[in-house]
Order: C-alpha cells, then structure tokens, then sequence
C-alpha cells in the first residue's frame, strides 16, 4: 500500500536497542506471545511496530486463504481448508501486521456475515475480521490501555485458545488465530488489566534518549527522512536488508536451538524468587532466550541469554510478595533491575520497598512527614490540644501521594449520561463506542450494519417489488450497544479546621486527596471541593471536570480555625443534591476527610458532634449516594473514634488516611462491602 | 483566495506569536499543528478561520474524498466510494488532477466518532444492499488543516481517535462491517480555554507549537481592533479589498519560504543547543527536539535566510516547550518559557 510505504525504518531508529531486540526476538519466535512496550511520549514507539512491517520474512500459507493457514500444520486449519482436496497451492506472503484501532467494532473483531453476497446470493459466508487477518501475524494495538474492555475480553479469548470461534447472525465458523500481540501504552494515561498484561510475553520500557549526540544524531536523520523519504529509505535499504535477512536465518536456526536441563532449572529458580504467577514466564523465558541464541547462531541457549531476556520476561510479572496486588509499575526502577546479574541481585531488588510509580508532579513529593512551615511551629503542631481560635492559617505543602485503589460505585445497568473512564455504563445517548448490536433497543439508534447482515440471508425470498435493494422488516432491526466508561462525580469534603494541622496530618490529607485527584484524572471523573473551617463551610471548588483547577485550589488550601462539621456536611449534601438533580441517574461518591472533631454546631443549641451524626443519616436516604470516610486521626492512645462513628452513621466504608494505599484498599473495600 | 465573509489574516491587530505560529504550520506541515491557549475574545477562532485566505494550493485527484496527491491502485482507490474515479485509477488511467487551496476542516466538539473516522455509507447499503464507505472528516481534513475549536471539551474517545491517526498519519476504520485504511496526516489547530479544563498530556504533546494569547494591553490597539472591527462589518467586502494587497504579500512569503525551507541549514553547534535546552527543562522523549529543529529552520525560511541563527532557536523554543514541560497530570502548564530557561 502506497501510505505505508513512507514508514521511517527500522534499522534507522536511534538506540532504543532492548524495544528493537524485543521485536526481533518475537518475530524470530513467535511463541514467546508478544511485547508491551510501555513508555513515554515520542519515543519512537509506534514508529518501531510500523517500521517492523518491513522487515518480516514471507511465509508460506495456503493459497486463497483469507485465514493464512500454515500448510504444514494440518492440524491447524480454518473450516474452509480442510474441506479442500489435497495437497493444498501454497504461496509466500509476507507476515502481516494487522493495526486493530480503538474504536473497532465487535463485528470487525472477529468477523461477521459477509452480507453483500448474503444479499446477492442468498449464502451466509463468512467474512473474516481482524483476527483472522492477524493469524501468524502481529496484532497491534496502539496506546492498548484504552482500549474498550468488551473488545479487550474477546481478544484475549482468542489469545487464550489460539482458535476464532464465531457463533453469531446464523454463522457458526471457526478459524485459527494465533498472532503475535504488540500493544503500546503511556502508563500515566492509565494502567492496563492484569489479564491482558501477562498475555504480553515479553514487556520493555523506553525512555529518551539522554546523550547529547545521539539525540542530536535523532534529529537529523528524523528531519532528513521528512524532506527526502525515498532517497533516506534508499540510504537504509541495504541495512534493512541484512537485518531481514538475519531474522529469517534465525528463524530457520531456531528448531536447532537446545536448552539444557540446568538452564531451565536456573529459569525455574529465576520466575520463583520473583514470586510471578502461573508458568507463563518460565515458558516465555525458555522460548525467548532461545530465539537469542538463534540469532546469535548458537545452538545452546547460554545462562547469558537467560540473563539478557529476564528483564524483559519479568518486568511486567514480577509481583510483591503480598500475592493480591498486581504488578505495580516501575518506572522508577531502571538500570538495576534490567541487567540482574544473579538471583542473588534478583532477591535485592525485590526486597526493595514498594516504590510509588515515579509520576506524581514534582511538587506533591514532599513526604508525608513534612513538618508545618517553621514560623508557624509556636502554634504547637506537636500538642493534640490546640486553642483553635489561636490558631493562624496556614498553608500545607502536599504528601506523598501514591496509587489509589479502585474506588468505584456498584456496577449496574442503569443507562446514564456522562463521559469518563471509571464506570462502565450503558449510554442512552447517541454517544460513546458502538461496540456491538443487540435487538433490544427503541429504534432511535440503529445499528445499520447489524440490521443488514440480519436482513441479508432473505433477500432473495423477500425480492419484490419494492424499489430498495433491501427489504428490511422489523424483525432485522437491531440497535447499537455504545458503551462508555462515565466518570463519576467526587466530591470531596475536606476538614480544613486547625486540628487538621497537627502532625502533618493536613499533608497527608491533601496527599491522599491529589492521589485520589490524580486517579480521578485517570477515570476522567467530575470533582468538586467543599472544605470546612472556623464557622462556616465553604464550596471550593463547584463541581467541574478540570481536576486540574481541584489540584490548584488543594495546593493553596489554608486551614486553621475550629470544626464546624456539621456545616460542612450539611453544605456536601447541597452539592450532591444539586447534581442529582440535574443528573438523576449519576452516583455521587462523596469522600468526607476528617478527623471527625466537631467542634462548631449550625445551631448553637445542640451539640456539634450530635448535629453532625443527624446530618451524616441524611446521606444514607439517597442510595445513589455513595459516601466513604477517611479518617486523620492518628493511631494513639487517646482516640476519639469519632470519624467511625461517623462512617457508621452514613454507612460509608471507613478508611484510615495510611489505609488508602493501594495495597490495604483492597482488603478493606472487601470488608467494606461485605 | 475568496473574501466570502471572513476577517483577513493580515488585519488582526497583534497577537504576533499566534500568527507566526500559525504561519509556521503553513510552511511546513511536519510541525504538526499549534495549540492556542487562552481567554475568551481574542481573536483564537477568528485568527485560524481567517487563514483561508492565505493557505497555498495543492494538486489533488479532482473531487477526491481523500484529498490524494496522485491515484493509488493498490491502495485507497480500490475501495473508494467514487466509484467512476477509482474505476479508471484501476484500470491504470491517470485520474483528472486539480490544484486547490489546503481546506481547513472544522471538527464540532460534539462529533460522533462514526463520522470523525468515516463509517459505512447508509445510502448506499440500503439501496444497493453492498457496503461502501463513506469517509469522515479524518478523510477530508488529509494533507490539510483539523481545526478543533474548544479541544479539552472534546468527547473522550474522540480524542483517542485523533491520537490515534495523527500518531502516524494513518486512519485505520475497522467497524460496522467497514474495514478501511486511509492516509490522514493534518496539521493539527486547537484553541482552549485553560480555565474549563486541561488537555490530556498525551494529546498536549501531538500539538507542535503552542502560544498562549491574552487580550492586547495598549488601549490604541484596542481601539484599532474596535474600529477594523466595525469597518469589517459594515461592509466586508470593501474591508477585504483594502487588505489584499498585504495579504498576497503574505502568500508570497511563505511561498518563498517554503521553497526557501528545504536549503536551510543548521550549523551542528546549534543543534547541541536544541537537544541540551531540551534535556535541560526536561520533556518527554524527542518529539521537542525534532519540532524544535523543525520550527527554527521554519523561521529561517519565513526571515529568507539560508542559515538558522540562535535566535531561531530562542524563538523557536517559546513556541515548542511551554506545553511540553507538562509532562505528567497536573503540573500547569508554562505560560512563559523564559522563566524556566537555564541561564
């Protein structure tokens, strides 16, 4: 195709030299299933995948086949080829790259009724999707961390078997569908599934380049390709050519590479003290150490090669000896943990504390343990008792913040507006992905691709006088399922009162509150702010879908004065009140932090900490509200308990500020939920 | 180079650095688009509707809805929805060629993504009963200009589809029984407003250039922009006459500089410049090194030299890294590049 021709090659990228091996090592063996590269923007990651189509040998596969069935494995052909009399025409083609984008629908998935010729001839053929284009091939999906979980679910189905079975619009086919899944991602846009992770063989991370020269050397050949791509393709043709032609030599070594029992007992060793789970990381460590050794022309896999290719192997399985959580990101890890020289060096590293991904903004480092700025110090950050009206305002840098738990309302089918990412739902409106068609709907949304493949098979029964081409009668209709992810709207009700400012706790509330705020962005949810002091409550922020503004107004927030909790409550109600209103389908999640010492009453007759329990139950006579208290108080002997009676009264899930880490959230949401 | 009723380019008062921005885009599409951030009535969306009357021509296939440079057998024209047109492109017929203006097309913030990426033509299916695509705006906006006013409203998955195609220059359509690639390599214009939100890193990044425009401080040139303004609409067309002669100016200068671009040279010490400034405010991986070389061998050919001085660089880098020093959610945005700049 003349668009792809002009693809930057491959052998022309600068450096990233662990990303090209990856690829490479996967296209000499496709078995090892696969490379997420995981990265930063504009580090030529697309560009490698794109360009690899250029250097991949051609195979042999039946002529005529839309599926590519492998001649020589009969065991593995599509419908069609084994009903064929043998032997079978071969012709080479070369393997295919096949771009699944993240808006694919589930019929161009994994194929559908070939409904021109249903019309035409009445037949139902089958009309093969991207799965089967992508047999023996590389399926790639760019930025794989977006893509729609139903669509996710299918492939890894697919993935799973190796086989396409399709059973749908009076279809029933199946074809193989092995391929070779390259996925890209920008972690700070949102971790991928667990699931889809490991089905990634290998995982590397790249970064820019920080050579002066070599960033300079970037740059020209960059801009030399974009004013003159022929003459620059011409220029790199004899170095793409020796490339594809040593993978294709490896390719044919590779039947001819051993293992050694001691060297899978060092793999064996090797996946157990990194804790991975299941066996997929022996298997695809064995598998790409030895297309190593095919390119490197060596028919002994080499303790070397094990060494090059763990990294790769385990980065992505390696897990934190508590079993539940799932493999943290790692950017932070970087020179150490790619070249492990021993298990030894292995066992340090995964000793290493849990490092929180190295991607909240530069000014929410400050640890949780910083200390009130020193001229406020005479206020006596260190005293539980604090003469609150003395107290001046003050303003805390941001904690430490860290990766949240999922925090997500029950899921339901209840169909709502919004957009975001936290919340799968099902859209009313003509917006979201189309994902997939059903007969169910009012008909204002119709799925017209769905209807006609239902309708094709009669055409020729149903052929008469109309003027249409095809006739369609109710029965074919069908109606789009969009799915979108809804954000949800946080409301987030902060204790900004001087008993707040004791003991750092105002920084490792605000830390907890960006971490969450960070998560939000993630999820593309609505934030609002209403924070508490002195008096009076106040509405920071209104809600809004810029959690930009929320983190600006979280920095600057003061804090000093007494508790008025009750207000503050009271003025959260308002808000989420306001947005059910307009929005009567949404759940709010409303997040109280406090320590929950009220000090302040509405009216000052009753006591504030009463006041503020009534209040607190009128949240539980709105079940689209969904509260959770996170409670500042430290641990210590003296302890008013006064947040978890709270949460109790509201019957929220109760956190402690330390619990939000992700990996006490899990625990605790279960107990919560049970 | 109609005058229909738009504001001529050339008659906005001010705004330097949107300008050239923009005029830069025209010189050499590989800067990928500009991002204009700023406040309300300033002269953003009349700025980048105004370029109409300045953008240079291109041959096309007549009436090609891919906007291709030359007919493409193996490719494209072989499921083209023109059925008469592709029919002679595959039976090795040179197809008919026009010149024509660069068209800017407008993306709505509330387009669906069926009609962003193109999707099966409804006409057709039901009259024909055979599937045929019908092109989206992806497909119209190829070796022209995407023009998103109020970007960071964009629907969420509409963004990832830009993303997307403007990654590689490629629009893959794989839905409604539609299987399709086409070429989609635009230049990129959005204008926002900081204060209803922040774009996502990802697509802050696809954006070459950004400036930041506020509102002019000098009350004469206000006034000046009240009475064009007025003058404009009382009678356009007479307004528009009145500015032609510099507009063609104008056109003749990029012209020439982008005939000009391809000469220009960068000594190599400059280029140390480029990647150390880079590495020195810290951006993500290379794309601002590329851009930033890009921008300054732009302003080069724009100033008709034949060598990019220092201070193309300085220049080029307040148009290149203010937006890309946002390299993670929720850091702000540089408004001014001079503050960070190593001394």
């Amino acid at each position: 195709m003349q668009i792809f021709q002009k693809i930057y090659p491959f052998s022309a990228i600068v450096g990233q030299e662990k990303l090209k091996k990856a690829l490479i090592l996967n296209v000499i063996n496709p078995a090892i299933g696969g490379v997420l590269i995981r990265g930063e923007k504009g580090t030529a990651k697309s560009t490698a995948v794109r360009s690899l189509a250029g250097l991949l040998p051609e195979i042999p596969s039946v002529m005529g086949c839309s599926f590519s069935c492998d001649p020589q494995n009969p065991l593995e052909w599509c419908s069609r080829c084994r009903s064929l009399r043998q032997p079978l025409p071969v012709v080479f083609k070369r393997i295919p790259v096949v771009t699944l984008p993240l808006n694919a629908t589930e019929d161009r998935v994994v194929g559908s009724i070939d409904f021109e010729k249903a019309i035409q001839r009445g037949e139902r053929l089958f009309y093969p999707g991207v799965l089967a284009k992508a047999h023996r091939g590389i399926l790639y999906i760019d930025e794989v961390n977006l893509l729609d979980d139903y669509i996710a679910d299918l492939i890894l189905d697919v993935a799973a078997s190796g086989i396409n079975r399709v059973e749908r619009e009076g279809i029933s086919f199946s074809h193989p569908s092995r391929f070779i899944l390259v996925g890209t991602m920008n972690p700070e846009e949102g971790d991928i599934r667990p699931q889809l992770l490991d089905r990634f063989g290998l995982c590397v991370e790249v970064a820019g380049e920080r050579d002066l020269e070599r960033r300079v050397e970037l740059m020209n050949l960059r801009e030399e390709f974009d004013s003159d791509p022929e003459g620059f393709l011409k220029r790199f043709e004899e170095e793409s050519r020796s490339l594809a032609w040593s993978i294709l030599a490896a390719r044919e070594f590779l039947p001819r590479v051993k293992v050694a029992d001691y060297i899978r007992k060092f793999i064996a060793d090797l996946c157990l003290e990194n804790n991975v789970a299941g066996h997929r990381a022996d298997i695809v460590m064995e598998q790409a150490a030895k297309a190593l050794a095919a390119l490197n022309r060596r028919s002994h896999v080499t303790i070397e090669d094990i060494r090059e290719v763990a990294p790769m192997v385990l980065k992505h399985r390696r897990r934190e000896a508590a079993p539940p959580s799932p493999p943290p990101p790692r950017p932070s890890e970087d020179d150490r943990n790619e070249k492990p020289s021993s298990p030894e060096l292995q066992r340090e590293n995964e000793e290493k504390p849990f490092q929180p991904p190295n991607n909240q903004p530069e000014t929410a480092s400050t640890k949780p343990e910083a200390q009130p700025e020193p001229e406020n110090n005479e206020t006596g950050s260190e005293q539980e008792r604090i003469t609150y009206e003395q107290v001046l305002e003050r303003v805390f840098e941001i904690g430490e913040t860290f990766k949240v738990r999922k925090i997500s309302a029950p899921k339901d089918r209840v169909i709502r507006r919004g957009s975001g990412r936290r919340s799968r739902t099902r859209t009313a409106q003509k917006q979201g992905r189309y994902v997939r068609s059903s007969l169910k709907g009012d008909g204002s949304d119709i799925a017209i691709d769905a209807t006609l493949r239902a309708a094709a098979p009669y055409q020729i029964r149903r052929r008469g006088e109309a003027t249409l081409a095809v006739h369609l009668t109710s029965q074919d209709i069908r109606h789009k399922i969009r799915e979108k992810r809804v954000g949800n709207f946080l409301l987030f009700v902060v204790d900004a009162s001087g008993s707040m400012g004791a003991e750092g706790r105002m920084a490792a509330a605000k830390g907890a509150i960006m971490s969450l705020l960070l998560d939000a962005y993630q999820k593309r949810d609505r934030v609002a702010m209403v924070s508490f002091r002195r008096n009076e409550a106040e509405v920071r922020l209104p809600p809004t879908s810029s959690v930009e503004l929320a983190a600006r107004l979280l920095r600057e927030l003061p804090i000093g004065g007494r508790t008025p909790l009750s207000a503050g409550l009271m003025r959260a109600y308002e808000v989420v009140r306001t947005v059910l209103l307009k929005d009567p389908s949404s759940k709010p999640i409303v997040i109280v932090i406090t320590d929950g010492k009220a000090n302040v009453s509405i009216d000052r007759s009753k006591k504030p900490v009463e006041e503020a329990i009534f209040i607190a139950r009128r949240f539980t006579l709105d079940e689209r509200i969904y509260p959770i208290v996170v409670d500042t108080e430290k641990r210590g002997i003296v302890q008013f308990g006064l947040a978890r009676k709270l949460a109790e009264v509201m019957e929220a899930p109760y956190f402690r500020i330390e619990d939000l880490r992700a990996e006490n959230l899990v625990k605790i949401i279960k107990e919560a939920s049970q | 180079m109609s005058c229909e009723s738009l504001y001529p380019f050339v008659a906005i008062v001010g705004q330097e650095k949107m300008k050239r921005a923009l005029i830069f885009n025209i010189i050499n599409p590989t800067l990928s688009g500009v991002l204009i951030r700023g406040e309300k009535g300033t002269g953003k969306s009349t700025a980048v509707r105004a370029l109409a009357h300045i953008l240079p021509k291109i041959e096309v296939v007549k009436d090609c809805p891919f906007n291709l440079p030359d007919g493409d057998p193996q490719g494209v024209c072989a499921d083209c929805p023109r059925t008469e047109c592709s029919r002679e492109v595959m039976g090795g017929i040179k197809p008919e060629k026009v010149w024509r203006e660069i068209r800017v097309v407008e993306l709505p913030v509330g387009a669906t993504e069926d009609r962003v990426v193109g999707t099966l033509d409804l006409e057709y299916a039901l009259k024909k009963g055979e599937k045929r695509i019908e092109p989206g705006l992806l497909a119209s906006a190829h070796r022209g200009i995407l023009y998103v006013d109020e970007v960071n409203l964009l629907d969420d998955h509409v963004v990832d589809v830009l993303l997307d195609s403007a990654a590689m220059g490629v629009n893959t359509i794989e839905r409604e029984g539609i299987s399709f690639s086409h070429p989609a390599r635009f230049t990129l214009v959005g204008t926002m407003n900081p204060e209803e939100g922040e774009l996502r890193p990802q697509l802050l990044d696809r954006f070459g250039l950004c400036v930041h425009v506020e509102g002019l401080k000098e009350a004469e040139s206000r006034v000046t922009v009240m009475e064009r303004r007025i003058a404009f609409d009382e009678d356009p067309e007479s307004f528009c006459k009145a500015w032609e002669e510099e507009s063609k100016a104008l056109v003749e200068r990029i012209e020439r500089a982008r005939k000009l671009y391809p000469e220009v040279i960068v000594p190599r010490n400059l280029l140390f410049d480029i990647a150390s400034f880079c590495l020195d405010v810290g951006v993500d991986g290379h794309r601002a090194d590329i851009i930033m070389l890009k921008t300054a061998k732009t302003i080069a050919a724009f100033e008709g030299r034949m060598e990019v001085l220092p201070k193309d660089i300085e220049e080029a880098a307040e148009l290149v890294l203010p937006h890309r020093i946002r390299k993670q959610p929720f850091i702000d945005v540089v408004e001014d590049i001079r503050v960070i700049k190593p001394a």
